[in-house]
């Protein structure tokens, strides 16, 4: 049982399935739970049982928490919203992510602590996306009144997409939209994390050293690649990177937190930090840089994934590659269940179980090891690597999005060199922009021309012909 | 002296390399104009050319329905070009916020 976080992680996944497809009574589940766990408790010595019940116990953890989370507190405020309610409601809070401006319409998270409806105040919770039409000073931690109509979020349907569901995702439920500025109250004080608006305050700084480097364009496409915010990516270009597959290199992944390992182990090797000392600094700033570009679910991923390999060198222990993917499957599964019917997260875990598993037998299959041009051996490692990720994430691309890409393999061997290259000229360029902008001004050009090139590459890839099939 | 690890040295170099390329751009740049095409990516790269496109191809553009498209399509027509982005708005269907989202897909 070498992979038992594998099995654990996949019977926490079932049990997650059952409670969403409700073929289980709630209390029936619990009645079994406290059976198997008396029975054993009695019989813990038999191995076979022993391990039998745990992975039991396990689906019905998974099965549990999916149920809890959808089970919403009494105070939250969905419960007090009625389908097209024409109250008005009076919200006190904080600003609970970073403010997005676009288009002249600044929307953010609002976290509630309480409500006002008429002349009734009431304690509450629960989350509010809130969309104003204008642009307001705010940040991450801002306390505020909101007065305004809540409205739950429409749920159009595109392919198996929901905006709503999405939202749901994210604990929202409610949508507020404010049309002026007097419904808008700033209060005094502070409402968030420190450390969180510290990390928003460091992206902000970054954001600001790549944008005053760079032309609009490759700084949008860059601080998508290196800090992961993409709002500022073209549609256009956005929508040619899914054609072609490669997407990916658009969001932070664990490809960039290798970087970012890397880059500071070799800094603290520099400056003669001990071992041990090193290693506990890479994890701190990972888990910073994580914080740093908004913990999505391929970057806690790969977070994870690296904490475990650092932490496996650091107790000198042997590091397993499933066990730690499964970890980090486990970690995001028990804090948010219901990541598990998000896109993101499927193709984020199936692309790198793809990799792992598919890679090393499709190059024994193709005998890679005796190429002895090193050049054709890069490409032909290449092209294993993206047929692997392919092969494991047609099948949800094809049937959420409605495309199958062929030209993903071929893209992606051109791309991803490239994109490393960006990537890592993108993080010197940050670095350096941090301590003086005219620094960043050095590596500004060629960062802008290596993503001058991607972009024309892909856009010639594009027009080949069966590139792709929408369907 | 220089008692640099191999994995430094190759750091040191690829920072090196990196200044020097930019250094080298920086100047041709300010040089030849044609550089700067070269070296930053255009707008062609990023938006439509409202001007050129296609029926088929506007009504794959996000947020913009068959019909949307058609009546984009026939105003082209009337008035045989689009001088200025801001005449979209005068396209029936197409108010303020369709603007904003539509401004950033195409260029004229």
């Amino acid at each position: 049982m070498n992979s038992l976080l594998v099995w654990l992680t996949g019977f926490y996944c079932l049990g997650i399935i059952l409670a969403s497809l409700k073929l289980i009574n709630f209390w029936l589940a619990i009645l079994v739970g406290i059976f198997i766990y008396f029975v054993v408790s009695k019989l813990q010595t038999k191995s076979f049982i022993f391990l039998s019940a745990v992975l039991f116990l396990t689906v019905l953890l998974g099965f549990f928490n999916l149920k809890n989370a959808y089970r919403l507190p009494k105070n939250h405020i969905n419960n007090f919203v009625i389908y097209k309610d024409n109250q008005l409601y009076s919200l006190n809070g904080y600003v609970d992510s970073q403010p997005e401006l676009k288009n002249n319409s600044l929307s953010f998270i609002f976290r509630l602590q309480s409500a006002q409806a008429d002349k009734l105040r009431f304690k509450s919770c629960g989350k509010v996306l809130v969309k104003i039409n204008f642009n307001q000073a705010l940040s991450y931690g801002t306390n505020l009144t909101l007065i305004g109509k809540l409205s739950r979020p429409y749920g159009y349907n595109r392919a198996s997409y929901s905006y709503k569901e999405y939202l749901k995702r994210l604990d929202i439920y409610l949508v507020m939209s404010i049309k002026d500025v007097r419904q808008v109250i700033i209060q005094p004080g502070f409402g968030g994390s420190k450390l969180i608006a510290g990390s928003f305050w460091l992206r902000s700084k970054m954001e600001e050293a790549i944008y005053r480097a760079l032309p609009e364009l490759p700084a949008s496409l860059l601080a998508a690649m290196v800090l992961g915010q993409k709002r500022n990516v073209p549609w256009l270009i956005n929508d040619l990177m899914i054609k072609s597959g490669t997407v990916h290199i658009l969001v932070v992944s664990g490809f960039n937190v290798s970087i970012v390992a890397f880059i500071i182990n070799l800094l603290f090797k520099i400056l003669r930090i001990p071992r041990k000392q090193r290693l506990i600094l890479a994890i701190i700033c990972l888990l910073i840089y994580c914080a740093v570009t908004g913990a999505s679910n391929p970057v806690v991923r790969a977070t994870v994934m690296g904490v475990v390999f650092l932490s496996a060198y650091f107790f000198k222990r042997d590091f397993d590659i499933y066990n730690s993917l499964a970890l980090s499957a486990l970690f995001i599964l028990i804090i948010a269940p219901r990541q598990f019917f998000d896109i993101g997260f499927q193709l984020s875990f199936i692309s790198v179980w793809a990799i792992i598993y598919l890679y090393p037998k499709l190059k024994a299959f193709f005998h890679l090891e005796d190429y002895k041009n090193k050049i054709w051996k890069f490409i032909g490692e290449g092209f294993l690597v993206s047929l692997s990720a392919w092969l494991g994430t047609l099948w949800i691309i094809a049937f959420n999005f409605r495309i199958i890409a062929p030209i993903t393999i071929i893209a992606n061997i051109l791309i991803v060199p490239l994109a490393t290259v960006i990537t890592l000229s993108g993080f010197t360029l940050v670095v350096f922009g941090l301590i003086h902008p005219y620094l960043a001004s050095l590596f500004s050009a060629p960062v802008a021309l290596f993503i001058n090139l991607l972009l024309s590459i892909n856009t010639a890839i594009i027009k080949l012909p069966f590139a792709y099939i929408r369907y | 002296m220089l008692n640099f690890t191999t994995e430094e040295r190759k750091v040191a170099l690829f920072l090196l390399g990196l200044a020097f390329c930019g250094l080298i751009l920086n100047n041709l740049i300010k040089v030849n104009a044609r550089v700067e095409k070269l070296v930053y990516p255009q707008v062609e790269l990023a938006k439509l050319n409202l001007n050129k496109i296609s029926l088929s191809e506007i009504s794959k553009v996000k947020g913009v329905s068959l019909k949307l498209g058609e009546r984009i399509i026939e105003y082209r027509s009337l008035h045989k070009e689009f001088r200025f982005l801001e005449e979209l708005k005068e396209v029936k269907g197409i108010g303020r916020l369709r603007y904003e989202r539509l401004k950033e897909v195409f260029f004229i």
